[in-house]
């Protein structure tokens, strides 16, 4: 009989949340703002699990999209999940044991397949022990872990290209935690507003009864508070409408007689594996987005990759880019260090910093994560489509990059304070344990903003390409012929470079008059770097091999510049050019005793010597052009050990004065007579590639020495050996600014006896007979460079005569400069 | 899920030289958890392949075994099954299924496992099962004519065994299935 409906407002009520159409009716909630107490949902709208809660959507389509969702996983539990034992209903009548046997060889059998399952299932397992530990009472309970078990081990075999890797487990566990979080969210709520969950008619035993249904309401003990309540001032909550928002989603979403019945349940205990297993899928194949997990744990380029790289050595590029354009010394300290980015980044992007922060911490960090959009961008310039980090390509991977960025930037001052790459990446990988997880993170979101704005204005991204950081801070010119072969015919590039420099360098002296010494300096550091890069472009053979010398030189370069930069500005220019014209008067002297002992091992190495030469202050040429005027005094007057080491040291191993191109003897040629020429290029090359590679080793450990002396006599007022010295360096440093530099060296000259002023044209001399010497050594380089590639004669003849010519003309400046001292 | 393999009298290097290649190939280490071997191996090097196909084994000792440690008769407990293994030539008459029961009541065994008449035989006798696993490599039997290569394995999973037969007739490897349920727990009628 039906149930008579003796207390209609009663069931009225209660039948009201039911009969609501299941939209929230009110005003559109911010998305933001919904479900926040519910993390799990979020993640699963963030992620794409369930569609994205808009005003649009209701409740009704999350529930149908939870229940697709289980469906989906069901079936593929079914499918995947062996037991041997249960025949398939419908197969063949006898099961051809041959096949299906325990020992079957077979792979495609049952048994096979079980057998590999419990394979996978024993990798899975190792991993899975190891699960937080320190929440071990959650995660290690043996119905949390088979859940987990069964989750990996049915997305490895529906994705067997990737199979199993180890963080796949630590991706996952996260995701389940803020599930069971939810549930446990929801059954409080639950406990609250008991009535509105459950349906009371559910449980209630009808009696049976001859004569009447008598419905025994009393036994109900809603309807005992009801009926008191009724008439009094009743502060009960009786409609849906009248709850908290929250609570009306949650009892919404939890409603067993909405649309899908139990299935659409959205937060449901029965069904955490599904929801698990369908957020782990989405997290890992990146729902179409330009993220993806799994990618990470490949070890081959993913197709369409520009690079050829595997995704996560690609990520940790974009790192290192990144942070190299936001705090390129840090950068550059990691980059020296040899610490290459995927050494810590690897744990970092596959288990998106699982590793680093406590589970609480991670949450928070994952929800702004998963907040972020995976959807590629589309790209507004046609040719930056093919370039750039992959990871770049979504505001996604361009958080987590800038996440990552922060981080290094938290622990920034350690990381610098690191003088090896073991301790260095020890702290890397014990990231510590209190960080500010507010701070690093709103640190990463204008770290993103910023990554977006790299990525297009950077060019493509290339595989030891640890010299863009250092380009994009020295401004270089064009960035493209870095890592291309050169071919472009070496004879046009040393004069252009030639004359550049020649008009920097006037330029320079006029400029001198007006500003402070310092930013000679870095202009014509760059200047250097510059035609650094270029010489090595220009003699490359082997472009991989050679970019990773450059890197190397240009790291020590940097070094020195930086070095030199420190020196120039805290020491002032007195001390600095009055060192500088000390050790070239000293070096010259040097040059001319030595033999020629050295064994040249490869070009590279001499290469790398070359580029910090350049770097130097010292020049060859000098030494060939003042031995005329035997300052002998001077040499005795540098009294620093460090120098007279140096001098001793050299006269045993170094080479002479043979940037000359066409010196064929060991011993010092000083003329350069143009016309003599060896007869065999080669052997002009070996001798040439000993002598400078002798003078370049020596001047190399000149101008490390030359630091540290700076550095010494810091605090010395060598006075006695100054005005001799001045002397001879405003001599000196007058003479290579030939056309205007006559001019400025005497305006420098007249009535400034002020120091500064002395200091400044003392320090424009010497930088730029280092640049001259450069040059020569360059067009040196060239020729040797093209002597040992080149098999033609000919041509060799003539490109070498071509760097004679360059050399020459460098040459005659620093005669000038030599003619000038010595009339004064 | 318990894979237990069966198998004896390969009377090794007396009368046969070694296990057929066909099983040897299908014997992989990893997949079985038990060996049971009813004796007459006959030698060491035997027993050390065994081994390595699983470091659980169980033996007894036949009449041409050199080893004489092995024991004369051995009970285990596999699951819920409890297993019987004698070699047999102590049981007169030779193969007798009533002899061989009283055996499986002495020793108290749901699964009794004897060899020596180089005959595979399976029975469900008396709420016991009593297996013969035969020779694993077909050796010369006096008792028997045309005696086939064969061992068995037996899946127990909780309260059900299931029995595979491996023969190697005419150079091809044939298998059979029989299936047993242990009825309940305490009273082993099967």
């Amino acid at each position: 009989m039906p149930p008579a409906l003796l207390d209609p407002p009663l069931s009225e009520t209660s039948l009201v949340p039911y009969l609501i159409s299941g939209t929230i009716s009110q005003e559109p909630v911010p998305e933001s703002r919904l479900f926040e107490d519910l993390r799990g949902l979020r993640w699963r709208i963030n992620l794409g699990v369930l569609p994205p809660c808009s005003s649009l959507t209701s409740i009704d389509d999350l529930r149908r999209a939870t229940a697709n969702s289980r469906r989906r996983y069901a079936s593929l539990r079914g499918q995947l999940l062996v037991d041997p034992h249960i025949t398939k209903d419908g197969s063949s009548s006898p099961p051809n044991l041959v096949m299906d046997n325990p020992l079957s060889q077979n792979p495609n059998s049952t048994w096979g397949r079980f057998f590999q399952n419990a394979e996978l299932e024993r990798m899975v397992d190792q991993d899975l022990s190891r699960l937080y530990p320190e929440h071990g009472f959650y995660f290690q309970t043996k119905g949390c872990q088979g859940i987990l078990r069964r989750i990996l081990l049915l997305w490895c075999l529906k994705h067997p290209e990737c199979g199993y890797r180890q963080g796949m487990h630590e991706l996952l566990a996260p995701l389940f935690y803020v599930l069971q979080d939810d549930v446990e969210h929801h059954s409080e709520v639950r406990k609250l507003h008991e009535d509105h969950f459950t349906d009371r008619f559910d449980g209630l035993f009808c009696q049976e009864n001859d004569i009447s249904y008598s419905f025994d309401f009393i036994k109900s003990p809603d309807l005992l508070n009801d009926e008191i309540d009724s008439h009094g001032e009743g502060v009960k909550i009786k409609s849906l409408d009248e709850l908290d928002p929250k609570i009306q989603t949650i009892v919404l979403l939890s409603d067993a007689y909405g649309a899908e019945g139990e299935l659409g349940i959205v937060l449901s205990e029965k069904f955490i594996e599904h929801d698990a297993y369908c957020m782990f899928e989405a997290l890992m194949n990146g729902a179409r987005g330009s993220v993806a997990m799994a990618d990470f744990f490949s070890y081959s380029p993913v197709a369409g990759s520009h690079t050829g790289l595997p995704p996560v050595i690609e990520a940790s590029a974009a790192l290192y880019h990144l942070l190299s354009h936001v705090d390129s010394s840090l950068y550059s300290h990691l980059v020296e260090l040899g610490v290459e980015p995927q050494y810590f980044a690897l744990r970092w992007l596959r288990v998106l910093f699982g590793r680093e922060f406590s589970l609480d911490n991670l949450l928070i960090i994952w929800d702004e994560i998963f907040l972020s959009d995976n959807s590629e961008m589309e790209k507004h310039v046609e040719d930056n489509a093919d370039t750039g980090f992959r990871l770049f390509h979504s505001s996604r991977g361009r958080f987590i990059s800038a996440i990552a960025v922060a981080m290094l930037l938290h622990i920034r001052s350690s990381l610098l304070a690191t003088e090896n790459p073991t301790t260095c990446l020890q702290r890397l990988l014990s990231f510590p344990e209190d960080t500010d997880i507010k701070k690093l993170i709103e640190k990463a979101k204008s770290l993103q903003t910023l990554a977006l704005s790299s990525e297009i204005s950077s060019s493509t991204p290339m595989l030891i390409e640890y010299n863009k950081g250092k380009s994009v801070v020295a401004r270089s010119i064009s960035i493209p012929c870095e890592s291309g072969s050169p071919k472009t015919p070496n004879s046009l590039l040393p004069d252009n470079s030639y004359w550049e420099e020649k008009w920097r360098v006037v330029h320079s002296a006029e400029e001198l008059k007006q500003d402070g010494v310092e930013k000679q300096v870095p202009s014509q550091k760059k200047r250097w770097t510059e035609k650094v890069k270029l010489s090595l472009k220009r003699t490359e053979s082997e472009p991989s091999s050679s970019t990773i010398k450059s890197g190397k030189k240009e790291s020590k370069a940097s070094v020195n510049r930086s070095l030199l930069e420190d020196l120039s500005k805290k020491l002032g220019s007195e001390g600095d050019t009055e060192k500088l014209g000390c050790h070239e008067v000293g070096q010259q002297d040097d040059g001319s005793d030595d033999s020629n002992n050295y064994d040249a091992d490869d070009r590279c190495l001499s290469k790398n010597i070359s580029s910090e030469n350049s770097f130097n202050s010292a020049s060859p040429p000098n030494e060939i052009k003042d031995l005329e005027n035997e300052n002998i005094s001077q040499k005795s007057s540098v009294g620093s050990n460090l120098s007279v080491d140096e001098i001793n040291e050299i006269s045993h191993s170094s080479p002479i004065d043979s940037p000359l191109p066409i010196s064929d003897h060991p011993e010092n040629n000083l003329s350069p007579a143009p016309g003599r020429n060896n007869d065999s290029t080669g052997n002009l090359a070996t001798i040439s590639r000993d002598i400078k590679l002798n003078k370049f080793q020596w001047l190399w450990k000149f101008g490390r020495n030359k630091a540290e002396l700076l550095s010494e006599k810091r605090g010395r007022a060598s006075e006695p050996v100054k005005p001799t010295n001045n002397f001879n360096n405003n001599q000196s440093n007058t003479a290579p600014s030939s056309t205007a530099g006559e001019h400025c060296s005497s305006v420098n000259f007249k009535g400034d006896s002020a120091d500064q002023n002395v200091m400044g044209t003392l320090r424009n001399i010497g930088q730029s007979m280092l640049e001259h010497i450069q040059v020569i050594e360059s067009a040196f380089q060239h020729e040797r460079g093209q002597g040992a590639s080149l098999d033609n004669n000919m041509s060799k003849n003539v490109l070498v005569g071509k760097g004679q010519v360059t050399a020459m003309s460098a040459l005659t400046e620093l005669r000038k400069i030599s003619n000038l001292l010595s009339e004064m | 899920m318990v894979l237990v393999l069966a198998l004896g009298d390969m009377h090794i290097p007396h009368r046969a030289p070694d296990i057929p290649a066909k099983f040897k190939s299908m014997l992989v280490p990893g997949k079985i958890q038990h060996i049971i071997c009813t004796g007459n191996l006959c030698i060491k090097e035997v027993h050390d392949y065994l081994k390595t196909l699983c470091p659980d084994l169980h033996i007894t000792r036949g009449e041409y075994d050199e080893d004489s440690r092995y024991p004369e008769t051995k009970t285990l407990t596999i699951g819920q099954f409890k297993l019987g293994l004698c070699h047999g030539h102590q049981v007169i008459p030779w193969g007798d299924l009533d002899s061989l029961a009283m055996l499986q009541r002495q020793l108290d065994v749901d699964i009794l496992v004897t060899g020596h008449t180089h005959q595979f035989t399976a029975y469900k006798h008396e709420g016991g099962v009593v297996i013969n696993p035969g020779s694993a490599t077909g050796a010369y039997s006096s008792i028997t004519y045309d005696v086939n290569p064969s061992f068995v394995l037996m899946d127990i999973d909780a309260l059900r065994v299931v029995v595979y037969v491996y023969e190697l007739i005419d150079g091809e490897v044939k298998v059979d299935k029989i299936d047993f349920k242990k009825t309940s727990t305490s009273v082993p009628a099967l």
